[in-house]
């Protein structure tokens, strides 16, 4: 997939960055200045982010799942980008620390020849790593089908290569069955299930075919797994750039302080007794106080200002960075936070879902992206009996599918007696973790538009009466609470309680 | 037509909201026990290094100054896991499904992520001054690395004794609250000027020893097996604090460790005149840091990437085997199993079931075999095989 531009990209950025990092250390040593040496340091901390993407990258190529990671690796991506997000945060942080110790003791820069020279050449690998990424992390979500990266059409051998791979984990992904889920058996072609195999079908005709165009109007799920794992990268890609961003901004700092010094910083000449009128008098300058007091010529140090420029600057630059950086850093928090992605509005596609013909009631629905566009959504649907299950089952799958959500997992309730009231209590242990947390406390997303305010009472009312038939191991602590009147309540217990005795 | 009532509090200024935001975050705060705790060690540490700024500034030394702005960036840690803490107790809502409660894991990874990047910095400092030593004042900075330390010690003692047990339903575990509660006592002190941030961070094991507080390793794994009267039935804050708390503690101690090391060092430097000293302290502490954080960072990416509970690796298995002897059931498929936050987990798996199978029957039984493991969330789907 995109996957092998990107390792190749990556490795190629590494290996430069960490070049130049040797570079760095052995300059420094050789001109004994400390500002190259932790300039250096900057510059190990760009490759260490480069690292990190790598191996995110390199981990995120295994979709398939293994025992212990059901989900695959996918994921991978989505960490890289939130450690690189906070690596740079953290790095800002010091940059500012750094910037402030030297507005109260500034430094002037010794041979700033050098200086502009390594700086100079430092911005030109930045600036070669800058293109590299940026095609990539600016390039929108769309899938490779448009040869907007490099990934023109026709043969290349890598790009065949990245055809195999996706085919690959297409034919992974569709044995851990993730993203299709047959209604009906894995087995059997049933005449239901035609329409997931057919998507099937022309996948696997697609992958073993020779002349895989990849401009194929595919169906839905190959693009959308295209997407999917391409806003993932992108992810991650995007953390690689701020970082090397911040760093191209780094040496621009680095030679404008160094030219702007060189032009007008007018230093001491030697032989005369230096006076350092910039530096504030605390220990190490007294001794030239008092020995000043008795030389002629003295020579002052250049204007003040210019010491303190190199600070301001490097203020500046953090400001940017972290404007920049805190979008990387709030997409890939809510991520792991396991909220519903931001394209659905779960108010409406609750609304919606109840609205299917056979769906009495949803329950405990939550959705959530697993990274990139891949989501995945859980649901309770109470419906009236195992016989209409089926049909009811083929078309929630399809509302979700034409949501764009593929991974589903729908749990069945049936109800008991023909109660419509009754309809919305969750019939088996929704167990969540503490009634009293979650029940009242929740503003439930499957709530009906009535009897909002009833279901507060009467979960608060309920409490007592779980708590006295908590006889059985299956307690029915139900997070939507919603019918409305209290004995009805305290009979649906005792009877679903035998139930599952 | 007249207003019958004219009701004037549905149009308060917007001020008047945020003041009602604050003061409510207050009260969540001061609500929960190890939120309290980490305010009050926020609050202590931010006036120590208050206080280190002005004695820098008014004693013109260089040294306190950093030394100060580098207790504020620790802060942050200490704020990261309250912030958490009070985040993870928010309700859930349309655009958070789950609720907040992974914050809490965030937080863990997030301290654990700059801890990592202060290990770092600190061996790059040591480097640094291995290579190009500088003159360092230690006759001021050893007097304020002392109280550094005494307020660690402090605050781990009071902590220790003075918490809470929290008492919790089924006794498995509850112990390892009661030492991440206590040692929320930070202050630290560096050495030199510049940034050493000489915090050693201890191991878990070493935090452990100290006194013999039993408790679990924060968080490796322990097994519940409680079914369900719940320990979570009680301020679900105190289980799933868990990461916070192993966050902020591995920062702590490495700012004990610190102080001692600063100490050791500025000893060795004025008695026996070893330069060297500074340095090679700060790369073993820098090392001890990377050391000590791989277990917690082990652990949230464990559960940031939905791997399935370790605690659970062993049982899971074994209901798969006893879900597919159920009656009617052909197949389990697409099993996964993952961590919410500490102690709850979710389960989806799709069941193949023979047409003429009770579905009901067989989703109670599921359940339960589930539950008795202590997945409490669990959805499973039918698939009815069309024979």
């Amino acid at each position: 997939m995109a996957c092998a531009p990107n390792r190749v990209r990556l490795l190629c950025m590494l290996s430069l960055t960490f070049g130049f990092f040797i570079v760095e250390v052995v300059v420094s040593r050789i001109t004994s200045s400390l500002a190259m040496l932790s300039d250096s340091f900057h510059m190990l901390s760009d490759v260490i982010a480069l690292v990190v993407a790598l191996v995110a990258v390199r981990f995120a190529e295994q979709t398939q799942s293994t025992n212990k990671n059901t989900f695959g690796w996918i994921r991978a991506e989505v960490m890289g980008a939130l450690v690189n997000a906070v690596f740079l945060t953290a790095l800002c942080f010091t940059i500012i620390l750094e910037a402030i110790e030297r507005f109260t003791e500034p430094h002037e820069i010794e041979k700033p020849e050098v200086v502009i020279g390594v700086g100079a050449a430092g911005l030109l690998v930045n600036l070669f790593g800058l293109c590299l990424f940026h095609g990539h992390a600016g390039g929108g979500g769309h899938g490779h089908s448009h040869g907007g990266h490099g990934h023109s059409h026709g043969g290349h051998k890598k790009h065949k290569n990245g055809k195999v791979r996706r085919c690959e984990t297409l034919e992974d992904s569709r044995s851990a069955g993730e993203e299709t889920n047959n209604l009906v058996g894995n087995q059997n072609n049933s005449p239901n299930g035609v329409n997931p195999d057919r998507r099937r079908a022309s996948i696997s005709e697609m992958c073993h075919s020779e002349s895989l165009d990849l401009q194929i109007n595919g169906s839905a799920p190959y693009e959308e797994l295209e997407n999917g794992q391409d806003t993932a990268s992108q992810l991650n890609m995007r953390g690689v750039f701020l970082h090397v961003l911040g760093d191209a901004l780094g040496s621009v700092i680095v030679v404008i302080n160094a030219i702007i010094f060189i032009l007008v910083w007018k230093p001491c000449e030697p032989g005369n007794v230096c006076e350092n009128p910039c530096v504030s008098q605390h220990c190490a300058d007294h001794s030239l106080n008092i020995s000043s007091a008795a030389a002629n010529s003295t020579s002052v140090k250049g204007p003040c200002w210019v010491l303190y420029l190199d600070p301001t600057l490097c203020i500046i630059m953090v400001c940017i960075l972290l404007y920049t950086t805190y979008p990387l850093l709030k997409e890939s928090a809510l991520i792991l936070l396991q909220t519903v992605p931001k394209q659905i509005d779960m108010h409406q596609l609750n609304s919606r879902l109840r609205e299917l013909e056979g769906v009495l009631a949803v329950h405990e629905l939550h959705i959530w992206q697993l990274a990139g566009s891949r989501i995945i959504a859980t649901a309770h649907i109470k419906c009236h009996d195992p016989a209409s299950y089926m049909d009811v089952a083929k078309r929630i799958k399809d509302f979700f599918h034409d949501e764009g959500i593929h991974a589903t997992t729908i749990q069945p309730e049936f109800v008991t007696v023909n109660s419509e009231s009754r309809a919305s209590l969750c019939e088996l242990s929704c167990r969540t973790q503490c009634a009293r947390k979650l029940c009242c406390g929740a503003v439930d997303s499957a709530k009906p538009p009535d009897g909002a305010a009833d279901a507060k009472k009467s979960c608060e009312a309920k409490t007592p009466t779980v708590t006295s038939t908590s006889a059985t191991s299956l307690e029915i602590i139900s997070e939507s609470v919603e019918e409305t009147s209290r004995p009805e309540s305290i009979v649906i217990m005792t009877r679903e309680v035998e139930s599952s005795l | 037509m007249l207003p019958l009532s004219i009701k004037d509090d549905e149009y308060k200024p917007a001020k008047f909201n945020l003041f009602v935001k604050i003061s409510g975050w207050f009260r969540s705060i001061l609500a929960d026990k190890t939120s309290r705790n980490l305010f009050f060690f926020l609050c202590l540490n931010l006036s120590f290094a208050f206080v280190e700024l002005l004695y820098g500034i008014w004693s013109n030394s260089l040294g306190l100054i950093s030394d100060s702005f580098h207790m504020f960036f620790d802060c942050t840690a200490l704020l990261a896991g309250l912030a958490a803490s009070v985040i993870s107790r928010w309700r859930s809502n349309d655009s958070f499904s789950y609720g907040y409660v992974r914050a809490e894991v965030l937080a863990g990874f997030v301290n654990g992520l700059f801890l990592i990047f202060t290990a770092f910095f600190i061996f790059s400092e040591g480097v640094e001054r291995a290579l190009e030593p500088p003159d360092v004042h230690h006759e001021r900075l050893l007097p304020v690395s002392i109280a550094g330390l005494l307020v660690n010690l402090v605050g781990i003692f009071v902590f220790q004794h003075g918490g809470h047990g929290h008492s919790h339903g089924g006794e498995g575990h509850g112990h390892s609250h009661s030492l991440f509660n206590g040692s929320v006592g930070h202050g630290h002190s560096h050495g030199g000027h510049g940034h050493s941030h000489e915090s050693k961070h201890g191991h878990d094991d070493h935090g452990h020893s100290h006194g013999g507080h039993g408790h679990s390793h924060g968080g490796h794994g322990h097994s519940h097996d409680d079914p369900c009267d719940d320990d979570h039935l009680h301020t679900p804050g105190k289980g799933s604090s868990k990461q916070i708390l192993q966050g902020v503690f591995l920062h702590i101690v490495a700012d004990t460790l610190g102080s001692v090391g600063v100490i050791i060092s500025a000893i060795l430097m004025q008695k026996y005149d070893l330069m060297i000293a500074d340095p090679i302290c700060s790369m073993l502490i820098a090392l001890l840091i990377g050391v000590s954080v791989v277990p917690l960072l082990r652990e949230s990416i464990g559960i940031l990437m939905q791997r399935t509970p370790p605690s659970l690796d062993h049982t899971l298995p074994e209901c798969y085997q006893r879900v597919q002897q159920l009656q009617g059931v052909y197949n389990l498929q697409e099993p996964h199993f993952w961590t919410l936050c500490t102690d709850v987990y979710i389960g989806t798996l799709k069941l193949l079931v023979a047409p003429d199978a009770d579905s009901r029957w067989i989703l109670s039984q599921t359940h339960n075999i589930f539950t008795q493991v202590g997945v409490r969330q669990l959805y499973v789907q039918i698939d009815v095989a069309a024979m």
